[in-house]
């Protein structure tokens, strides 16, 4: 679950309504991906964007205790490889249960800056923050209800059980 | 309709000539689609199959989504006489379709290997293809052969009885044929069968003979000819490429058909920067289409199925595109997501007994409309039953004039069955266009969502209707 989706999910316990946003994140492993750079697509996302959302999801990705960062499937080679002007790719040989360096985000913009469009060092934050951080495993809760939703493979399950959704 | 052949090698100047074959209902989609992305000229349908003049390379004509399988053309005409059911003259009239015009034969070849040469490293093998065979051959088959040189055409001796039967359109889904490759040789044979059972006449058995080859014997032939003989036309042509084009290299699990996923997709108005939801995506195949074709764009697909979704997931890995769709599991009729959130939505609604939705179509109408922004569009594939209950629906809420009935309003949806015309080939320029009219005076049938389209198409056994709506204005909910 990208940092993106997290901002867009929005809680649907009945009753809870726009109080059920943004649903509080918490991870157990993570891991950041390469996606290639697209200015224009990043420019359009930034709109959408709900910056408090977002600045808190990713501080609770930040400063995980206990996160562990897996290489990327089917990709990693167990050494890691850094790139010039972006974070490394994680790769963590498997076992390794420790705070993973490349967790170090990016700082997170507060806020859209005026001229964002054009601003490629902008633009790329954004981009990294929004698209190449990936949640595998962990939790989304409701603020309101406390409801929790778990999230295994990357894919967060929201199903709510029969008793939930009467109204 | 004679391919210009040409002397460098590289790509026909005139345009070469070629069709399609299409699921019923796709026809209008393939006929834009060749406009679109292949600049193609001379477009026109008849049912399943789509003609046009293109001056594309092979790695263009490979891109289309539409199509089931594309050929080069070598002749299409008028449907054989068969007034009279005279072995004799049945036999000349096929002997005149193969024979006469040796031009376009060595013309469509040539083209072909043009075509070829950019692309391929061994030749192709010609060899005669199989139409989809309706009943099994009998006992007393008799095979007619004959042998296509490239230079010049000779006959063999020919007997058996061919009267022409009748044959019903059913082009959705190809078998496949038999291409083998084989280094040198450029002979190329062609066997000419045409057999049909007569009803009346039961003492007299008549048959169709359609030739699978493989093996051995498969190599023996360079390549494939493609015959359909039918009320309608005759048409013949060289299948282009051994694999149908309706077959993904890029998808692993297919749920829906990709031509009918893509032709969705294309219909949804999806532009760079929109965030594009499925609501019941199952394996993924609408997402997987889209995200190849519109790849700037945020694709979401859901599903409340653990089996589904781990279809889907296998399948974003296997296409290398995980990271352009996300996944989450929740259910249509309860979208985690704010009200407005969402600028398209595209979806296969499922139907049939393995379906168990237990919502009807019209809370997960509602639902999508109140996720999606005003403006947006909604493309969604439904049975016949959804359909008929959301037209039901819609009737409801027309006011009726002072006859009773509702004609002179505009209509709120024009099924288009491409196809219904039968005798002439046409071009349909303007019905698909002119069926996208929003009735803005129309009350609404779902909050705000307005039918703007709706296409009937085959899903092999079953029809379906492809049908977009757009969301006029909010509910303030």
């Amino acid at each position: 679950m990208k940092l993106l989706t997290h901002n867009l999910l929005s809680s649907h316990v009945r009753g809870v309504g726009p109080r059920g946003f943004p649903l509080r994140l918490q991870a157990t492993e993570v891991r950041i991906n390469p996606v290639e750079f697209n200015p224009e697509f990043v420019a359009r996302m930034i709109p959408k964007v709900e910056w408090a959302a977002l600045l808190e999801a990713a501080d609770t990705v930040r400063t995980l205790p206990h996160a562990r960062a897996r290489p990327e499937w089917g990709g990693g080679r167990g050494r890691s490889h850094r790139r010039p002007g972006s974070l490394a790719r994680v790769g963590m040989p498997r076992g390794d249960l420790g705070l993973c360096p490349q967790l170090h985000l990016v700082e997170v913009p507060k806020e859209p800056i005026e001229g964002y469009e054009h601003d490629e060092k902008f633009l790329r934050k954004m981009h990294h923050v929004l698209l190449e951080v990936d949640v595998l495993e962990g939790t989304l809760q409701c603020p309101e209800s406390g409801r929790l939703f778990p999230i295994s493979r990357g894919i967060p399950n929201m199903l709510l059980s029969d008793e939930e959704t009467e109204t | 309709m004679a391919a210009v052949p040409t002397d460098s090698g590289s790509r026909p100047a005139a345009g070469a000539r070629f069709f399609c074959t299409a699921g019923r209902g796709l026809e209008p989609f393939l006929m834009r689609e060749v406009r679109a992305r292949l600049a193609a000229t001379q477009v026109e349908y008849i049912s399943g199959k789509v003609f046009f003049t293109t001056c594309s390379d092979l790695n263009m004509l490979k891109k289309l989504k539409s199509a089931e399988r594309l050929f080069l053309l070598i002749k299409k005409q008028f449907p054989l006489n068969v007034s009279s059911v005279s072995k004799g003259k049945i036999l000349s009239e096929i002997q005149r379709l193969i024979n006469d015009d040796p031009e376009s034969w060595l013309n469509a070849i040539s083209t072909w290997k043009s075509l070829l040469e950019l692309d391929a490293k061994k030749d192709k093998l010609f060899q005669r293809a199989a139409n989809p065979p309706k009943r099994k051959v009998e006992e007393n088959d008799i095979i007619n052969a004959k042998k296509l040189k490239t230079e010049q055409l000779q006959e063999l001796q020919e007997s058996g009885e061919c009267p022409l039967e009748k044959q019903t359109e059913e082009e959705t889904q190809e078998q496949g044929d038999f291409f083998t490759e084989r280094e040198k040789s450029q002979e190329a044979f062609q066997n000419d069968v045409v057999k049909a059972a007569d009803a009346k006449n039961q003492s007299n058995l008549t048959f169709r003979v359609s030739c699978r080859c493989s093996g051995a014997i498969a190599k023996t032939f360079t390549a494939q000819i493609f015959i359909h003989l039918n009320d309608i036309y005759s048409v013949v042509g060289i299948p282009v490429f051994r694999v149908p084009l309706a077959s993904r290299a890029y998808i692993k699990t297919a749920g829906l058909r990709s031509t009918i996923a893509w032709a969705l997709a294309s219909l949804a108005e999806i532009q760079a920067g929109a965030f594009v939801l499925d609501p019941m995506c199952g394996l993924g195949t609408i997402l997987l289409e889209a995200a190849k074709e519109w790849p700037d764009v945020y694709y979401v697909g859901a599903d409340v199925s653990d089996s589904q979704l781990l279809g889907a997931y296998d399948n974003l890995k296997a296409a290398g595109l995980k990271n352009k769709i996300e996944l989450l599991q929740v259910s249509v009729i309860d979208l985690p997501l704010p009200s407005e959130s969402v600028d398209v939505i595209i979806s296969d609604i499922p139907f049939g007994k393995k379906f168990k939705l237990g919502e009807d179509i019209k809370s997960i109408l509602q639902e999508m409309e109140r996720v999606l922004h005003v403006g947006g569009a909604i493309v969604l594939l439904l049975s016949e039953e959804h359909h008929r209950r959301l037209k039901d629906g819609e009737q409801s809420s027309i006011p009726l004039n002072s006859e009773g009935s509702h004609t002179g309003e505009p209509s709120i949806k024009k099924c288009l069955k491409p196809g219904g015309k039968t005798g002439t080939s046409e071009a349909v320029s303007s019905s698909f266009e002119a069926s996208s009219q929003e009735c803005l005076d129309k009350t609404p049938p779902f909050g705000s969502l307005v039918p703007v389209e709706c296409h009937k198409v085959s899903l092999g056994r079953t029809d379906a209707f492809i049908c977009k709506y757009r969301k006029l204005h909010s509910l303030g909910l």
